[in-house]
């Protein structure tokens, strides 16, 4: 560098501004991204299996993943949405809602209920994201907003009662009904979802585009990215998966009412998503370890009961685990301010 | 020299320059009275669709009564908004400290009866939540929404397992259970209880370390830090008394319903935020106030009980909150939008 | 004011201020060597020195941010030793810092104060702020550098004259419990000022001297021989000069900051190859930041904007690129007016925008390199919306041979590459584009090592070649008439002065003059 500078600008000390290569960003995470979650539910799966040895013969297994099936959805669409360095809190609603409107709609309009359901929910996660991108509302508070307006909606067109899907509840049994592999099919959408987003965001432009919206936002918007609507995309899809969800909860319920199945999903979601790798600083996903971190937050309670905590503690385990997972896999700089 | 304006938006006199100014004389928030003239507005609006119910002594002493639990635990909110975090532990500590208090007092079960150190034991849970969330939050750097999040949930899952899984316990009648709704000045108990914690708030506020630091850390850690403020901890105090607050309403919430719940402070969380938001305080910390926050209250209050009055289904109550809440952000931050602004 | 309350309690001839041979390294690069000054009681001492003089690391010295390797410091004739910025605040040095300092939302008694606030104090005791006695200090203070805010007065509401009195008022503080002449450190705080604004902070400021000593540093040549009593020239770490005013002129202190001046080559081709400018800006303009600026840039050409801080130079870049907004003027791209400027339409008419903040604004440091090479132009990279990763790591294996990357893995996050390989990644991400017709560089040599710089460069100049136009906001002048076809400078958000280097050779003392 030349000696003779402007007169302008701030010294840096050169060579001791920009050393060779500094300490890897995603290094301290690396091991837990790539195996952490697989080794997590083994080692949970191992204590259970060991404790309480019923559990592997008596269809432990499938009863698990009946569990794990809407946490997993939820848990990827906030994966999604924390992918882009937001949060979703209201997409436990979401779910709730999805699974009223389906409720109703599947006597009258049959096959094209689940579609009418999804494409509702969508839209309202997109609207969700609009707001936050468009109108720069932190997204904490809009989707706490959201969630209100949802629990109000679910009431209003449920009537506060139980809904029940009274015909057409044929169409949906298969999900809960057949099994792949001793697992029900439910599980294996929830799977599938997880590998096209792992593939998503993997070989699309606009799955990469979301990654670096999430590792650094003003990097995106300074490439020419369509940093927003990749947001509103990410807010959508979180919706599109609670929507799946909704759609599970009235294939194994065949009801629907605002505090029934399903209405605690938000905590449960968080968890696996974050015990499933998901940085919630953004921009380090994998759809497919959510898998593992859903498996592991619906083993919790039977794992805590295998160790003699009452099933009581389950929001009480839920709420440490979440606390103690970002506590221990958050990458964090010494200088950054955290609010 | 002229005027200026000294940020209470009264206009003092700007002493001559040999002479210091003797007073200080800026006991009142508002910049503007905004929101003031937004509630008198709600108010006029309600009287005149129900003309016979809605200004009438008892409704009033609806609304006061509603609006003590938001109050109470706005002060700690707006506390912790200020330095420009966030609390969303609050339903969750409320309902670890109200089935604390319950369980600790006379009730059906016959737990136990401690008399007034059930009141302390449920206050020191609260403090004890709040210090949770407050140390994660500042030594481990863990964004304070997430944190507050888990606390929300280990609070309910504290007083899910103290509930355990025998009987409700209720309150004996009579006693402390009619405390809150009984009238003293013809004002109820509870408003009283909240409009002192709203003094205190606002004399923490303006008069303490506390809450100057409060306003400094919301307006830039970094020159906070700079200017030898100990941030850290600080910032776990503002924690602590959001905790301490949660936990009085908790109390009070319990006494209202006269058993014990864990979701006794359901839908608070909402009312509360968007009541902060909507009186002007920003969610970017370092502006707004605790007399702003009991004016949003009181708006949101008069406007759910409008409503119902007007009626309107009791079931979209937190969808009054939320839209209320989504309205408020917007505006406030339309103002400041810009391409380059990082809105997590 | 009286002098006698606040006699120096040793000799009067005992400097506020000794430094003698005082050095400071990192690695190789001697930030400062053997530096010897003297500030004595009731003066005003300039500091003036290009960047990377090793005015900035001597400060950061003396408020005891960095410690020196070498030498001795005195303040009052003791020799003093700073671990830590209360170390300097305790020996009575107070500095006001170039960016603001102050908590905007909180009163001036309480900025004022704020020091001793986080620490024990009358007027806070027990955690309980006693205002009156709060503003009472502030105002007596405010009183000694002869200003009459109120202190009240929440900071936000304050001019920026105001701030800055605010600022000196604060230094003063931290002494006066411990000290009876202070010492302030004023780093640049005219910079951002308007003429009349600083004209009253230089009044201010030479009324210090009746109550302390004042190091003053600015790179207004002229105001620092109207303030100071004598100044100090450094250049390469080290003191080159310390006169008195009156001794010197402006135009020798110049040559003393900048040591033998260069003077641009005329260039011999240097014609403009398109009859149609690749961007131009007629009238442009933006309410605070900039104003009437004017030019044109054909493809194959360059242009470098020179100017000092608060010159404007850097909204000027931004706003062409769709990145701030302009209020006035027109702007336009290839012949045609803009409308509804914004970044992204910048980029699909080729414009390319390689920013200063490279970590922040320039790159994605968790992605890989290869996902940052083709994060804007994919090209090869993908078939519509469908990533092709081999074919990626193969375009990006070829720009790492091209532009000698180390190390020559694209795999590995860019974050966890050198500055300089960084950069070089950076350019690429914008010269991969077939339609690349702008090139703004905002000091895109920061930093980087002579290697690195050289690539950087010499990726300019092909860039220019194949017929881009280039605009570059240089770190040094040097660089500015190497890298040039025409030269703009700017001052207080104005055009000052325009070279064109096929006809004319500037010398870096013609910019410099325009300049400041």
């Amino acid at each position: 560098m030349s000696k003779k500078a402007l007169l302008e600008q701030p010294a840096t000390v050169p060579a001791a501004a920009d050393g060779k290569a500094r300490p890897a960003r995603r290094a301290p995470q690396n091991l837990w991204f790539t195996v952490g979650p697989f080794a997590v539910f083994l080692a949970l799966f191992a204590l259970v299996a060991v404790l309480r040895p019923a559990f592997l013969t008596g269809g432990g297994m499938a009863i698990l993943a009946v569990q794990a099936a809407t946490i997993l959805l939820v848990a990827l669409g906030q994966a999604m949405v924390l992918h882009v360095g937001s949060i979703d809190l209201s997409n436990a609603a979401i779910v709730i809602f999805a699974a009223i409107v389906l409720a109703q709609t599947l006597g009258p309009i049959g096959p094209a209920a689940p579609v009418v359901t999804l494409a509702v929910v969508t839209l309202i996660g997109a609207v969700n994201g609009f707001l936050v991108a468009f109108g720069q509302i932190p997204s904490f508070a809009l989707t706490l907003g959201t969630l209100g307006i949802l629990q109000a909606a679910s009431l209003v067109i449920s009537n506060a009662t139980t809904v029940y899907a009274t015909a057409n509840g044929q169409l949906l049994a298969p999900l809960f009904g057949t099994a792949f592999a001793g697992l029900p099919l439910a599980f294996w959408v929830g799977v599938l979802m997880a590998v096209g987003l792992w593939a998503f965001l993997r070989f699309t432009r606009a799955g990469e585009g979301m990654t670096a919206v999430g590792l650094n936002e003003t990097g995106a918007l300074f490439s020419g990215l369509r940093t927003r609507w990749f947001k509103v995309m990410a807010f959508a899809l979180s919706g599109l998966l609670a929507g799946v969800a909704g759609i599970l909860v009235i294939a194994q319920a065949g009801a629907a009412s605002s505090f029934g199945l399903g209405s605690d999903l938000l905590l449960p979601g968080i968890a696996a998503a974050i015990v499933g790798g998901t940085a919630i600083t953004g921009g380090i996903t994998n759809p497919v370890n959510i898998v593992f971190g859903a498996l592991t937050v619906a083993l919790v309670p039977i794992g805590a009961a295998a160790v003699g905590v009452t099933p009581q503690a389950q929001s009480l385990v839920y709420g440490l685990v979440i606390i103690a997972a970002v506590a221990l896999t958050m990458g964090r700089g010494h200088t950054e301010v955290v609010k | 020299m002229t005027d200026k304006d000294t940020g209470t938006g009264l206009l003092e006199q700007a002493p001559a320059p040999s002479q210091p100014p003797l007073r200080a004389g800026r006991r009142f928030e508002f910049k503007n009275l905004g929101e003031v003239l937004a509630l008198v507005g709600l108010i006029a609006v309600f009287t005149a669709l129900n003309p016979a119910t809605f200004l009438t002594p008892e409704n009033l002493r609806t609304i006061l009564d509603h609006a003590s639990l938001p109050l109470i635990i706005g002060v700690g909110a707006t506390l912790v908004i200020l330095t420009g975090s966030i609390d969303l532990s609050v339903e969750g500590v409320m309902g670890a400290a109200g089935m604390t208090f319950v369980l600790m007092t006379a009730n059906s079960r016959g737990s136990a009866d401690l008399g007034p150190w059930a009141i302390v034991a449920a206050l020191a849970v609260g403090v004890g939540l709040g210090m949770l969330s407050g140390l994660v939050h500042t030594r481990l750097k863990v964004p304070s929404f997430i944190v507050t999040l888990g606390v929300w949930f280990v609070g309910l899952g504290i007083a899910t397992v103290l509930f355990g899984d025998q009987s409700i316990p209720f309150l004996p009648d009579g006693g402390i259970k009619a405390w809150p709704s009984t009238l003293t000045f013809g004002v109820p108990n509870a408003f009283l209880l909240a409009a002192a914690f709203v003094l205190a708030g606002m004399f923490v506020a303006r008069f303490t370390r506390l809450g100057r630091f409060a306003y400094a850390i919301g307006d830039s850690e970094e020159i906070s830090k700079g200017n030898g403020i100990p941030v850290l901890r600080y910032k776990l105090y503002v924690f602590v008394v959001a905790g301490f607050c949660s936990a009085a309403a908790g109390v009070l919430a319990a006494l209202e319903l006269g058993a014990g719940s864990a979701t006794v402070g359901v839908g608070t969380l909402f009312l509360t935020i968007a009541a902060v938001v909507i009186g002007g305080t920003s969610l970017g910390g370092g502006k707004g106030g605790i007399l702003r926050t009991a004016v949003g209250v009181l708006m949101l209050t008069a406007l759910n009980n409008g409503l119902i009055l007007s009626g309107v289904s009791p079931n979209i109550q937190s969808a009054v909150s939320g839209t209320v809440l989504i309205a408020a952000v917007l505006v406030a931050t339309w103002p400041h939008r810009s391409r380059l602004r990082i809105v997590k | 004011m009286s002098n006698a309350s606040l006699a120096p309690r040793t000799g009067v001839d005992t400097p506020a201020l000794k430094l003698t041979n005082v050095s400071k390294s990192f690695g190789s690069t001697h930030a400062v060597k053997n530096v010897s000054l003297e500030v004595p009681r009731h003066e005003v001492v300039g500091l003036i020195g290009e960047n990377g003089a090793g005015k900035s690391t001597l400060l950061k010295i003396l408020t005891g941010l960095y410690q020196p390797d070498s030498g001795i410091i005195e303040t009052d004739g003791r020799p003093v030793k700073f671990r830590k910025p209360q170390d300097a605040v305790a020996a009575g040095i107070g500095v006001v810092h170039q960016e603001q300092s102050l908590l905007s939302n909180l009163s001036v008694a309480e900025n004022i104060a704020m020091n001793a606030l986080s620490s024990k104090d009358a007027a806070t005791r027990y955690g309980f702020y006693r205002w009156k006695q709060l503003n009472q200090e502030a105002a007596a203070i405010l009183a000694r550098v002869g200003s009459t805010i109120d202190p009240r007065t929440k900071v936000s509401d304050l001019s920026f004259v105001d701030r800055q009195m605010v600022e000196i008022a604060r230094a003063l503080r931290v002494d006066e419990a411990i000290h009876a002449a202070p010492l302030v450190i004023l780093d640049e705080p005219t910079s951002v000022l308007e003429r009349n604004e600083a004209a009253i902070l230089e009044r201010e400021i030479r009324a210090l001297r009746d109550i302390g000593s004042v190091l003053f540093v600015s790179h207004r040549l002229d105001e620092v021989l109207r303030i100071c009593d004598r100044v100090v020239v450094m250049r390469h770490g080290e003191v080159v000069a310390d006169v008195r005013r009156g001794e010197v002129t402006e135009e020798e202190l110049f040559r003393l900051m900048i040591g033998q001046e260069s003077r641009a080559r005329v260039r011999k081709g240097g014609s403009a190859t398109g009859a149609v400018a690749a961007v131009e800006a007629k009238g442009l303009g933006r309410k605070g930041h900039f104003q009437d600026v004017s030019f044109a840039v054909s493809p194959g050409r360059s242009l470098a904007i020179v100017g000092a801080m608060g010159s404007g130079r850097e909204s000027v870049c931004r706003a062409l690129f769709g990145t701030e907004p302009f209020d006035s003027g027109t702007l336009e791209v290839a012949g045609s007016t803009v409308q509804g400027w914004s970044m992204r339409r910048a980029v699909r008419q080729g414009l390319a925008y390689i920013p200063s903040e490279r970590k922040v604004e320039g790159m994605v440091g968790g992605l890989s390199a290869a996902e940052n090479l083709t994060l804007v132009h994919p090209r090869e990279a993908a078939r519509g919306p469908i990533l092709r990763r081999k074919a990626r790591l193969k375009a990006a294996e070829e720009w790492f041979e091209r532009l000698d990357v180390r190390p020559r893995d694209p795999k590995l996050p860019l974050g966890r590459f050198s500055g300089g390989n960084q950069q070089k990644v950076v350019m690429a991400k914008w010269l991969r584009a077939e339609e690349l017709s702008v090139l703004i560089l905002d000091h895109p040599l920061r930093g980087l090592d002579p290697g690195a710089s050289q690539t950087v460069n010499d990726q300019i100049r092909a860039a220019q070649e194949d017929g881009a136009a280039v605009i570059l906001l240089p770190d040094t002048l040097e660089e500015a008439l190497e890298m040039a076809d025409e030269i703009l400078v700017m001052r207080d958000g104005e055009i000052t002065a325009r070279f064109d280097l096929a006809v004319e050779s500037p010398t870096s003392l013609d910019l410099l003059e325009k300049m400041v």
